[in-house]
């Protein structure tokens, strides 16, 4: 009985220290992806920003009209029917 | 003089003191052990509880975690209000190493002397942490970082960013260094938007580097993403087109509200003068009103049409039906009222076209008090538009105990009542949607199709339409309104500014609301440019331009096939197409 026991503590401790390595584990594992998440979000946001900047409809309008010689249709013409 | 031995006599008595000074030694080392018991003891039971919390104050911290506001786009994902990670920067003066401050110094692109001579200052005056820059990006963070000196603490942290800048600083407003909502959405929508902080207790070394993390209580919970109804191609040009004609009239402001006639979603709102959100050096108050629904303007004529509307929904009058204008004034108590010039016997029509203030007295004469205060209620006059907007002004209108004569000639051609832009437009979706006035949205998804207030009958709501294209023909107030390709209508309105002697004489707001196309109409605009200085002031000549090209740009691009495209067969079988 007392070396069930004995035998029981034992194990229980071996667990123990186990656990602990594991959560140490999955602590590093969960802080590596929240920096990654974080470095995703910072790289989401530039190219949401970027995107928003070179689509912006003043840009296009401008571009439209210096480089691309575009005109608004002034009068309604109809080219084909 | 030879020494005797006495070694022998004296060895008893040496051992005779030894067995008293061995007792006295023994008993005091006893009473150490029992002291240092005692007091192992003390500490570990009577004052454990308090030490063991001061160690705790010393070493366990509570971070808190800074959450992600939610992002405000447009209707079509495209970003108004984005949050960017960014870095605060800060040392600990007494525990960074000085030999390392030109490094810092190019890594933060910071001048080296002032860099030094800022840390020793700290020094002197003992200050544990100083900020060195705050809301740096990123990229100068990791620079920092990849010193690995000793004392730098970075912090996470977030920025706001308004892409659009001034085209939608109104309208979204903007936050506070802390994030918090501060004007427009930002302040209406705030505790939607803003995450909820993340909390983690951790173990820190006195260098304040963290050892252990002990546990998390709360995780970063980021904020919700808000789509407004605003189309942001329609709102770049709203803005461009009103601020080049209050440029353009060295006006003192101007706002414009554009809505869909369908759902009365808002797809622009500009005020001018408007301000750059992303710089807060330049903020200047009065330039952060959202002037299209937190300023008041008296509507002028654009409320006759409303006084025709109630007229027609009387049954008592036709658009045929004649009223006879001359000779172009009349008198109600002490006050003379005036047209333009005699216009003589006008229908109802007419009445609009010419925009005849004593065609629509005799109408509001004629119909009473109460009936046009109930009709003016029904189309939301003085009533909150329930878009929920900071600051947003309810109007004005008064009560039928107060509407004596002449106050009831002076609303009926809209004098004596205060709305704002939006107010305006949101009645003029009344004409639009069968007589059912809608409720203006910002926000996606809130529109129903039940939330409408009927003002008219759909018949009465046909004809106005029609009576409003007259204002646009050539023999209307509003030519200038005109879109090629399209029918449409409206009503041009040119109020006296109220100063602070009563109106002023040579002050003008300058309106125009209208709606198009006609056939089907898509949009409703209303367009007030605010003290017009120079020699065009009229509604007519002033805001009808800007509804112009607003409009024949917005249909434009919503893709809204012409109404009016008059013999397109015969420009097609003559083959002339091309051409300039």
């Amino acid at each position: 009985m007392n070396a069930l026991v004995w035998f029981a503590v034992l194990v229980s401790a071996l667990v123990q220290v186990g656990v602990s390595h594991w959560n140490r584990d999955l602590v590093g594992e969960w802080l590596a992806l929240e920096a990654q998440q974080r470095e995703l979000n910072q790289e989401q946001t530039r190219l949401l920003l970027e995107h928003s900047t070179l689509t912006a409809y003043g840009r296009i309008d401008q571009n439209a009209r210096k480089q691309l010689d575009m005109i608004e249709p002034a009068n309604i013409r109809v080219l084909t029917q | 003089m030879n020494a005797t031995p006495i070694q022998s006599d004296s060895e008893p008595a040496l051992h005779g003191i030894a067995k008293w000074r061995f007792v006295i030694v023994m008993l005091v080392i006893a009473l150490i052990a029992l002291g240092v018991t005692v007091r192992l003891t003390w500490l570990h039971t009577v004052e454990q509880p308090f030490l063991y919390s001061e160690g705790q104050k010393r070493t366990v911290r509570v971070k808190s975690e800074p959450a992600r506001r939610g992002v405000i786009t447009d209707r079509f994902g495209q970003p108004l209000a984005v949050s960017t990670s960014v870095v605060d920067i800060g040392i600990h003066p007494n525990q960074i190493d000085p030999s390392v401050l030109p490094d810092l110094a190019s890594a933060l692109g910071r001048n080296a002397n002032d860099l030094i001579r800022t840390v020793a200052e700290a020094r002197l005056k003992k200050k544990s942490f100083i900020y060195l820059a705050r809301q740096v990006q990123p990229d100068v963070a990791d620079r920092v970082a990849a010193l690995e000196v000793e004392g730098i603490q970075l912090n996470e942290n977030f920025r706001r960013y308004y892409p659009a800048g001034e085209v939608t600083a109104d309208l979204v407003g903007l936050v506070d260094i802390d994030h918090n909502g501060q004007e427009g959405i930002e302040l209406a929508y705030d505790s939607y938007l803003e995450g909820q902080e993340g909390k983690r207790t951790v173990v820190q070394d006195r260098k304040e580097n963290v050892v252990k993390l002990v546990g998390v209580s709360s995780v970063a919970k980021p904020g919700k993403d808000i789509a407004l109804t605003i189309d942001l191609r329609l709102q770049y040009l709203t803005y461009r087109e009103l601020k080049a004609a209050v440029e353009q009239h060295s006006a003192f402001s101007g706002s414009a509200v554009l809505l869909d006639a369908h759902t009365g979603e808002v797809l622009a709102m500009a005020s001018q003068p408007s301000y750059n959100p992303n710089n807060r050096a330049l903020l200047k108050a009065e330039n952060m009103r959202n002037r299209a629904v937190a300023d008041v303007i008296e509507p002028g004529s654009t409320m006759k049409p409303f006084t025709v509307a109630a007229a027609l929904e009387s049954g008592r009058y036709k658009p045929e039906s004649m009223v006879d204008t001359d000779p172009g004034f009349m008198k109600v108590k002490h006050k003379t009222i005036r047209d333009h010039r005699n216009y003589g016997q006008l229908d109802v029509t007419g009445v609009i076209t010419k925009s005849s203030n004593v065609g629509v007295t005799l109408l509001s004469a004629d119909l009473g008090a109460d009936t046009m205060w109930q009709f003016f209620t029904k189309a939301g006059l003085g009533q909150p538009s329930g878009l929920g907007f900071p600051g947003e002004t309810v109007g004005q209108l008064p009560y039928p105990d107060q509407l004596d004569p002449l106050r009831l000639a002076t609303v009926s051609y809209g004098y004596g009542l205060a709305t704002s832009p939006l107010q305006l437009a949101q009645a003029y979706t009344s004409f639009t949607q069968n007589g059912c006035r809608m409720s203006v949205s910002i926000v996606m998804d809130s529109y129903s199709p039940e939330d409408c207030q009927p003002v008219m009958k759909p018949q009465v709501a046909k004809q106005m339409l029609n009576i409003l294209e007259t204002v646009t023909s050539s023999k209307g107030t509003g030519r200038r309104a005109r879109v090629d390709g399209y029918r449409v209508g409206g009503k041009t309105g040119t109020a006296h500014r109220i100063g602070r002697y009563g109106y002023e004489e040579a002050k003008y707001t300058a309106v125009f609301a209208g709606v198009a196309p006609i056939s089907n109409p898509e949009v409703v605009l209303v367009v007030v440019i605010d003290d017009p200085k120079g020699r065009e002031y009229y509604g007519g000549e002033v805001a009808a331009p800007v509804f112009s090209r607003i409009v024949s740009q917005a249909l434009r691009l919503r893709q809204v096939p012409p109404d009016d495209m008059p013999d397109v067969g015969q420009q097609v079988a003559g083959g002339v197409t091309w051409m300039d």
